[in-house]
């Protein structure tokens, strides 16, 4: 999971398609509605149509295959839980059940893979309580750093024979290393907060590098949100 | 098994959007005791918020973490010892931004990070009361991990609700009534029982290790009891 995010960050910071360039408002006002259409309609050719669109974003935007169907196939397994727990005999419920998270799984690929992750939460953040969009920020940058941190702890433990004996012993063990984790966590926090003071720190974690500002590259967005909108008056209604 | 993992557009909206209603209003609440709810170690707002950040990292480390038991590889939550750690609070708003992280890692759907959150945070909530009214009895590593037990065991409790009711609903929408429904109930209880019970017992003896160790290096970061015993 995390080297899917890790990836997806790297991609998203330098990639050069006309996606990458456009602004971090005109593709989050799209994802929104291409993943609002999906989830609320009940028509079938809308959603094929939707996911279709999703597939030509992502595939314009480069982002490696691998990574997109990995990410994008994620919601199968889950979404399969659903159809079989709501078998209806009919074809159109296990199909509108499937497309509509795989038509969101893709679309949020294309967004995150295109935009970089302080472009995305600053707009999100302005919407959330200021303490919770600091939040936010702060754990997305230390994610990383924690999570390396993670994998050389239990790498360790693995070497020094923590994963054998009785299940009651490895999971004790576990938590001690997770303890560890914590306290690292904890005094790195410590040292974050001091640079926040040196940096002149003012309360709010600012991500307004450049997410509102419009480029042309947002004309290919209007064109594919144009696109959208003309797909979804049209097939709404049919079946 | 408390995070829900549900994709977006199979929830029925009522659920998920006043789950979402719910945990935003919450959030606001939570941002509004900032401060003075949050029972954070030391340090103003600024401190809290860098110190939430590190913890909704070390959580989605510990996520990411394979425990292998036997045929089946556990993913740990961490909800009690966060709530202990972090108070309830704080602790809401972590588990909010986790369900966020990882709904753009492709973990949950964007639609039910309301629910996530509110399933994940109920656990935590209830972790910091019950540590604290078990420390003058018990040891941390054993008040930490019947804290642990019980926050788990709730948001486990919340985990099977959510589910029933989007399947009933799902069920509700069928042709047949016949075909849908009790049976299938019958077939996530089976299957989800044996998980929740593993659950709390994994999260438990992992909290108990965590305490241990805490107790031992930095017991300053483990809450005092409500009412300390004569010293």
């Amino acid at each position: 999971m995390i080297n899917t995010l890790a990836r997806i960050d790297q991609l998203a910071s330098s990639g050069t398609t006309a996606w990458h360039r456009a602004s971090a408002i005109s593709k989050l006002l799209l994802a929104t509605t291409i993943i609002t259409l999906a989830i609320a309609s009940r028509s079938i050719a809308l959603l094929g149509s939707l996911y279709a669109f999703a597939w030509l974003l992502v595939i314009t935007s480069r982002l490696p295959a691998r990574l997109v169907v990995a990410a994008a196939s994620y919601p199968l397994l889950f979404s399969a839980l659903f159809v079989l727990g709501s078998w209806d005999q009919t074809w159109q419920t296990p199909v509108r059940l499937l497309l509509r998270p795989l038509t969101a799984s893709l679309t949020a690929v294309w967004l995150v893979g295109t935009t970089p992750y302080p472009d995305l939460f600053a707009p999100i953040s302005r919407v959330l309580p200021r303490s919770v969009g600091d939040g936010l920020f702060l754990t997305y940058r230390g994610l990383f750093e924690l999570m390396a941190s993670a994998e050389r702890l239990w790498r360790a433990l693995r070497l020094r024979g923590g994963t054998q004996g009785s299940p009651r012993r490895r999971l004790n063990l576990a938590g001690e290393s997770l303890g560890s984790l914590v306290l690292f966590g904890f005094e790195r926090s410590q040292r974050q907060y001091a640079a926040m003071l040196l940096r002149g720190h003012s309360g709010r974690i600012c991500g307004c590098r450049h997410w509102a500002e419009w480029t042309r590259e947002d004309a290919w967005v209007a064109l594919a949100g144009a696109g959208v909108a003309a797909a979804s008056l049209l097939l709404w209604r049919k079946a | 098994m408390s995070h829900l993992h549900i994709p977006d557009g199979v929830l029925p909206p009522l659920l998920w959007a006043g789950g979402l209603l719910l945990a935003l209003i919450l959030l606001v609440l939570s941002g509004r005791g900032e401060g003075t709810a949050s029972e954070l170690p030391r340090g103003g707002p600024a401190q809290s918020i860098a110190t939430r950040g590190a913890l909704g990292g070390v959580v989605l480390a510990a996520m990411a973490l394979e425990l292998p038991l036997g045929p089946i590889e556990y993913h740990l939550s961490l909800v009690g010892p966060v709530g202990v750690l972090i108070g309830p609070a704080a602790a809401f708003q972590l588990v909010f931004v986790v369900s966020a992280i990882l709904a753009l890692a492709g973990h949950g759907g964007f639609t039910v990070v309301g629910l996530n959150a509110l399933v994940l945070g109920a656990g935590a909530a209830v972790a910091r009361p019950l540590y604290r009214r078990l420390i003058p009895r018990l040891k941390p590593a054993p008040a930490l991990a019947l804290s642990t037990a019980v926050s788990q065991g709730l948001s486990g409790v919340l985990w099977m609700l959510v589910m029933v009711i989007a399947l009933r609903s799902l069920s509700h929408g069928g042709a047949d009534p016949r075909v849908v429904g009790m049976p299938r109930m019958a077939v996530l209880t089976a299957l989800a029982l044996p998980l929740w019970i593993l659950g709390i017992a994994v999260e438990s003896a992992v909290a108990f290790g965590l305490a241990r160790f805490l107790a031992r290096v930095r017991p300053d970061l483990l809450p005092a009891p409500v009412h300390p015993g004569p010293v």
